[in-house]
C-alpha cells in the first residue's frame, strides 16, 4: 500500500513539474525574437504593403492571433482532451509528428543504449577484475577515446570512411525504407554508424561506472569469503559483485538514456539526416512552432520523470534493504 | 534581406565561367533539342536506360535535390518561405514562367496588354484539376483572386495579400470569358507581369475554397487532405505529389498527364518533360553529409559553400556551376539619432569618404573567395537597367585609398561636431569616437568581412567595437525602431520605418550593420523605391536622400516606354552611387553542385525558369 501511495505521490508531482515546464516554454516561445516574422515583414515592407498586415496574416497562419493567456488557456484545455495541437511547420497534428518521429529515434537509440549497456557493463567488470593489465588500460583508452571524441565530428569522419571512400553504407538516410522495411538489412545498414556513433559516446560512461563500482566489491570481505569458500568466478561476478554495482549503476543509465535521446541523438540525427525525436525538437524550436516544442518537451518531461520513479523501485528491487513503505 | 521569392532576374555570367549557348524558346527563336538521357554512372543516373537523344524515354532516371531546410506546408496559401514554393511549383505551375531574356512564356495561361494598365489573362485549354474539381475556368481565379487574395480581412493568411492591391484597394478582376479574365490596374505598370503577383502565382479550386471561405475557417483549408496532398493539382504540374516524409522527403512523380503534352505552342523539349521519372527534395541539414551525399551520387545536386568549391573543381562526376543572384550585402549606417556618429554619417561627404576606405575587390577575392560581384549601387552590373556612365564607384581601383578616405573625411566632417585630432577621429569632447558595428552571426564570410571593415576603419582613425547578434535579435534590437516622444509620429510607415530620423529609434544603439542583404529587383527594379525615399516601408536606417527619388520613381513606373525608363532609371542608380546611403559591398551569387550528366542549368539568374526540360545526359 505504501509503495503505491508513494507511486501515486511521485506521479502527481510529475504532472506539477511538468505543468511548471510547459508554462515557462509558452512563454519564452511567445518573448523569443521571431525570425520568420521579421523577414515576411521586412518583405511586405520591401514590396510597398504593410507590414502590420502582414504580420496579422502571419500569426493568423502560426495560429498566434489572440493574448497570451488565451493562447495558453485554449492549449492547455486541448491537451487535457487530448488534443497536443497542430504543428504548422509540418502541417500535421503535433501527436502525429512525434509518433511518426519516436521510431527513428528508438530504431538507433535502442540498440546503442541495449549494446553500450551490456558491453559497456561488460567491459567495466573485466577491468575490474583485471584492474592494471594491459586488457584493463585498452579499455579505458576506449573509454576516454569514446567520451573525448565530439560525436558530430566522429560521426561526419566515419561517414567519409565508411560511406564515401569505402562505400559500405548509405551517406543519405533513407526514411521510407526505414519506415516500410525497419527489420531489413538494408535499413540495418544504414543504422550502423549512428548506432556506433552513439554507442561510442553512452559505452564509455557505463564502463568507467561500473569498473569504479565494481572495485569496491572486488576486494570486499564478501567477495574474499565467497571465494574461500569455493564459489565459481562467474557466481561471485554475477551474483556477488554485479549485483551491489547495479544499484548505483541504475541512476546512471537512466541519466544515460535521458542524455541520449536529448542531446546527443540532435547531433546524430542531423549529422545523419535521420528525422527522430532530435531533429523535431530542434526544428520546432528553430521555427518556433510552439505547440511542437511544447509537445516534444512533454516527451523527455516524461521520460524523467517516468524513469526516475522506475530507477527508484530498481532500487527497492535490487537492494532489499531499501524500502518505500513508510514513505 | 530575401525577398522570399525566387522569381527575379535576367543574368549575365559570372567571372572567368564559360556561358552555355541557351535554350532557344519557340516563337522566341526556335527549338533546340538538349542532349538526351544517358548513364552518367551515379546512383542517380543509374536507372537512365533511354534512347541517347532523349525521345521515347520510357525508364527515366530520378532527380534528388539534397535541401537544409525541410517545407511547412504544401498549402501555397500559406507558403511564405522558398522550400515550400519549391515543392508545390513541382506539381502547381503557375500560370507562365519568365525567361532570363524576360520574356513571358506561357504555362497555364498568357497575360497581354495594350497599353500597360489593363493585362488579359487568356487559360489555356485543356487544364484540369484533379480530385473531381472538373476544368480550370476564369471563376477559378476570380473567386482565389476576391475571396482569398484580396479578402479583408485576410482570413486565409495570404502572406501575399500587398501585392494584390493598389493604394490599399484590391486591384479589380473582371471575368471576360468561361477562360479569361482581365486585371485592371490602377495605373500603368509595364512592370506589372513581372512582379510575383501573376507571376507564379498557383490557383485552387472555386468549389474547394468555398467549403471554408463561409467561415473563415483557415484552419480546415489548412488541413484538408486535398490541399495537404496537392490532390486538386490535376495535371497541372509535371510532377505529381507521392510522399512527404517530413523533415526527410519530399518525392513528387512525373505527371503523366501534364497538359503540355497537347500543347502545340511550346518547343520539343517542354512537351515530353519532365526527363526524369521522379523529384525528391531530401532533407539533410548537415552540409559535409549533403556534400559527401553529391560525391557518392545519392544526390543530384545541392548547394555547394564557396569554402568547399575547390574540393570539386577537379572531379569529372560533378559540374560546380555559379549563378548570379540579386541580392546585396551592404555596411549599412545608422542615419537615425541613436548612433554615436549620426551627425556624421547623414552627410553624404562622410559616406563616400568612408566608402574610400574599405577594399571592396578584397572582400570578393579574399573573403567570398571570387565568388561574388563588386556592387557599386542598388542595382547588379548583369540588370538591363544597370547604367555603366552614370555609377559613380567608390572602394576599388583609386577610389580605394585610406589617404584619399582620411583627406576627404576630414573636410566631410567639418559640418558636424567629429574632427580630427592628429590621427584619429574625435567628437566634441575630444574623446575618441568608436562605431559600434553589429553584424548576423551564422556565416563565417560576414564575421570576417565585419573585421576588414573594423581594420580599414581603423586605418582612417575610427575605433570599431564589433557585436555579433543571432539575426532575428539583431532584427528586434537595430531594425525595428519607434516613435519615441509621447505625441503621435508625424508619419509612420511600419515596423521598419516608424518615423522620422530624430525620432523613431532603434531598441538598442548602433552605427553600422553587416549581414542583412537587400533584393535589389534587377526586373523591377522600381522596387527598391521603399529603401531609397525618407518614407520607405524599409528604410531603418534613417536616411533622407539629397536626390527626389519619389518624383524618379513616379516617372519611372508610369512609363511604358522603354527608352525613357531606363534613362530615368539609369538617373536613379548613378545618384544612389553617388549619395551611398550605404556602402554597396557585393552582389552574391548561388554556387550549385550537380551530377556532371545534368544538362540544362545555364549559369544565369533566373536559371531555374525551365527545370522541367533538364535531363541527364552523356558529357
Amino acid at each position: 500500500m505504501g509503495l503505491k501511495r508513494y507511486t501515486a505521490r511521485r506521479i502527481a508531482w510529475a504532472g506539477v513539474v511538468a505543468g511548471v515546464i510547459l508554462t515557462i516554454t509558452f512563454v519564452l516561445l511567445d518573448l523569443a525574437p521571431d525570425a520568420q516574422l521579421a523577414q515576411v515583414q521586412f518583405q511586405a515592407a520591401a514590396s510597398g504593403g504593410s507590414a502590420e498586415a502582414a504580420a496579422e496574416a502571419y500569426a493568423r497562419r502560426r495560429g498566434l492571433e489572440g493574448p497570451l493567456w488565451e493562447r495558453y488557456l485554449d492549449y492547455l484545455g486541448n491537451l487535457a482532451t487530448g488534443d497536443w495541437g497542430w504543428s504548422d511547420t509540418r502541417s500535421q497534428p503535433v501527436s502525429e509528428a512525434i509518433l511518426t518521429a519516436l521510431p527513428y529515434s528508438l530504431m538507433y537509440t535502442v540498440p546503442a543504449v541495449v549494446a553500450s549497456t551490456v558491453l559497456g557493463v561488460a567491459i567495466g567488470l573485466y577491468s575490474a577484475f583485471n584492474q592494471y593489465t594491459k586488457t584493463d588500460y585498452a579499455a579505458t583508452f576506449v573509454a576516454f577515446f569514446g567520451i573525448s571524441v565530439p560525436n558530430f565530428w566522429f560521426g561526419i569522419v566515419l561517414l567519409l570512411v565508411f560511406a564515401v571512400h569505402l562505400g559500405w553504407v548509405p551517406v543519405l538516410f533513407d526514411a521510407e525504407l526505414a519506415r516500410t522495411r525497419p527489420f531489413s538489412l538494408a535499413n540495418a545498414r544504414q543504422l550502423v554508424l549512428p548506432v556506433f556513433v552513439l554507442g561510442t559516446s553512452a559505452i564509455a560512461g557505463t564502463m568507467r561506472y561500473t569498473r569504479a563500482e565494481a572495485l569496491e566489491y572486488v576486494r570486499a570481505t564478501f567477495v574474499k569469503t565467497a571465494r574461500a569458500k569455493g564459489v565459481s568466478e562467474r557466481r561471485i561476478l554475477t551474483r556477488h559483485v554485479l549485483r551491489p554495482t547495479l544499484v548505483p549503476l541504475s541512476t546512471i543509465l537512466v541519466g544515460d538514456l535521458l542524455g541520449v535521446v536529448l542531446s546527443a541523438s540532435y547531433l546524430v540525427e542531423v549529422v545523419f539526416g535521420i528525422p527522430g525525436l532530435g531533429r523535431l525538437s530542434l526544428e520546432a524550436i528553430r521555427r518556433q512552432d510552439t505547440a511542437l516544442v511544447l509537445g516534444t518537451t512533454l516527451v523527455p518531461v516524461f521520460v524523467a520523470v517516468i524513469g526516475n520513479l522506475l530507477q527508484d523501485l530498481a532500487y527497492a528491487v535490487l537492494d532489499p534493504r531499501i524500502d518505500y513503505g513508510d514513505r | 534581406m530575401p525577398s522570399g521569392t525566387n522569381l527575379d532576374d535576367l543574368g549575365s555570367t559570372p567571372r572567368g565561367r564559360s556561358r552555355r549557348s541557351f535554350l532557344s524558346l519557340l516563337g522566341l527563336g526556335g527549338a533546340a533539342s538538349l542532349a538526351g538521357c544517358g548513364s552518367s554512372g551515379t546512383d542517380a543516373s543509374a536507372s537512365t536506360e533511354g534512347s541517347p537523344d532523349g525521345d521515347g524515354v520510357d525508364d527515366r532516371p530520378d532527380y534528388v535535390e539534397g535541401t537544409a531546410t525541410g517545407t511547412r506546408t504544401l498549402n501555397f496559401l500559406s507558403v511564405d518561405d522558398e522550400p515550400s514554393l519549391n515543392r508545390v511549383q513541382l506539381a502547381l505551375d503557375g500560370p507562365y514562367a519568365v525567361t532570363p531574356e524576360q520574356e513571358i512564356f506561357p504555362l497555364w495561361a498568357d497575360m497581354s496588354t495594350d497599353e500597360g494598365r489593363v493585362y488579359t489573362v487568356e487559360l489555356r485549354d485543356g487544364l484540369e484539376w484533379g480530385a473531381g474539381y472538373g476544368p480550370m475556368t476564369a471563376d477559378d481565379w476570380i473567386y482565389t483572386i476576391t475571396e482569398v487574395f484580396q479578402a479583408d480581412p485576410n482570413w486565409a493568411g495570404f502572406p501575399n495579400a500587398g501585392q494584390w492591391r493598389q493604394n490599399g484597394e484590391p486591384i479589380p478582376v473582371e471575368k471576360t470569358g468561361p477562360r479569361s479574365f482581365e486585371i485592371r490596374l490602377q495605373s500603368v505598370d509595364p512592370a506589372f507581369p513581372l512582379r510575383p503577383v501573376m507571376w507564379g502565382q498557383p490557383c485552387m479550386p472555386k468549389a474547394l475554397i468555398e467549403r471554408y471561405r463561409p467561415d473563415e475557417d483557415q484552419e480546415g483549408l489548412q488541413q484538408d487532405e486535398d490541399v495537404q496532398t496537392l490532390a486538386y493539382a490535376g495535371n497541372l504540374g509535371p510532377y505529381r505529389f507521392e510522399r512527404w516524409n517530413r523533415e526527410s522527403e519530399f518525392v513528387a512523380v512525373r505527371n503523366d498527364e501534364y497538359y503540355l503534352r497537347e500543347a502545340d505552342d511550346v518547343p520539343e523539349a517542354w512537351r515530353d518533360a519532365p526527363y526524369f521519372d521522379s523529384y525528391t527534395y531530401e532533407v539533410v541539414p548537415e552540409e559535409s553529409t549533403r556534400l559527401s551525399a553529391l560525391r557518392t551520387g545519392e544526390l543530384t545536386a545541392t548547394d555547394v559553400p564557396e569554402t568547399r568549391v575547390e574540393q570539386f573543381e577537379d572531379r569529372d562526376d560533378i559540374d560546380v556551376k555559379v549563378f548570379p543572384q540579386a541580392y546585396m550585402t551592404s555596411l549599412i549606417y545608422n542615419q537615425r539619432a541613436n548612433g554615436s556618429f549620426y551627425e556624421a554619417l547623414r552627410e553624404p561627404s562622410v559616406r563616400r569618404a568612408l566608402a574610400h576606405a574599405v577594399d571592396k575587390r578584397a572582400i570578393v577575392d579574399e573573403i567570398l573567395r571570387g565568388y561574388g560581384n563588386v556592387a557599386h549601387t542598388f542595382q547588379p552590373t548583369f540588370s538591363k537597367w544597370y547604367a555603366d556612365g552614370e555609377v559613380t564607384e567608390y572602394g576599388v581601383g583609386d577610389a580605394y585609398s585610406h589617404e584619399r578616405a582620411r583627406e576627404f573625411l576630414e573636410s566631410g566632417l567639418d559640418a558636424t561636431p567629429y574632427r580630427y585630432d592628429g590621427e584619429r577621429v574625435v567628437d566634441d569632447d575630444g574623446e575618441q569616437v568608436t562605431l559600434k558595428l553589429v553584424f548576423a552571426q551564422g556565416s563565417q564570410s560576414v564575421r570576417t568581412t565585419a573585421q576588414l571593415v573594423a581594420q580599414e576603419y581603423d586605418a582612417v582613425g575610427l575605433d570599431v567595437e564589433l557585436t555579433g547578434k543571432e539575426y532575428a535579435t539583431l532584427v528586434e534590437h537595430h531594425l525595428y525602431n519607434g516613435w519615441q516622444g509621447d505625441d503621435d509620429p508625424p508619419w509612420n510607415a511600419g515596423p521598419y520605418n516608424g518615423g522620422p530620423r530624430d525620432g523613431s529609434l532603434s531598441q538598442e544603439p548602433w552605427d553600422l550593420i553587416l549581414g542583412v542583404t537587400f533584393n535589389t529587383y534587377p526586373r523591377t527594379p522600381s522596387s527598391i523605391r521603399g529603401f531609397t525615399v525618407e518614407r520607405g516601408g524599409t528604410n531603418f536606417y534613417g536616411y533622407v536622400p539629397e536626390t527626389d527619388f519619389a518624383s524618379l520613381f513616379e516617372r519611372a513606373t508610369s512609363t511604358v516606354d522603354d527608352a525613357e525608363r531606363r534613362e530615368t532609371l539609369s538617373e536613379i542608380f548613378g545618384a544612389l552611387s553617388a549619395e551611398q546611403p550605404f556602402n554597396f559591398l557585393n552582389m552574391g551569387v548561388e554556387i550549385v553542385g550537380y551530377d556532371s550528366a545534368v544538362r540544362g542549368p545555364e549559369e544565369v539568374f533566373g536559371y531555374t525558369w525551365d527545370r522541367n526540360t533538364w535531363r541527364l545526359g552523356t558529357p
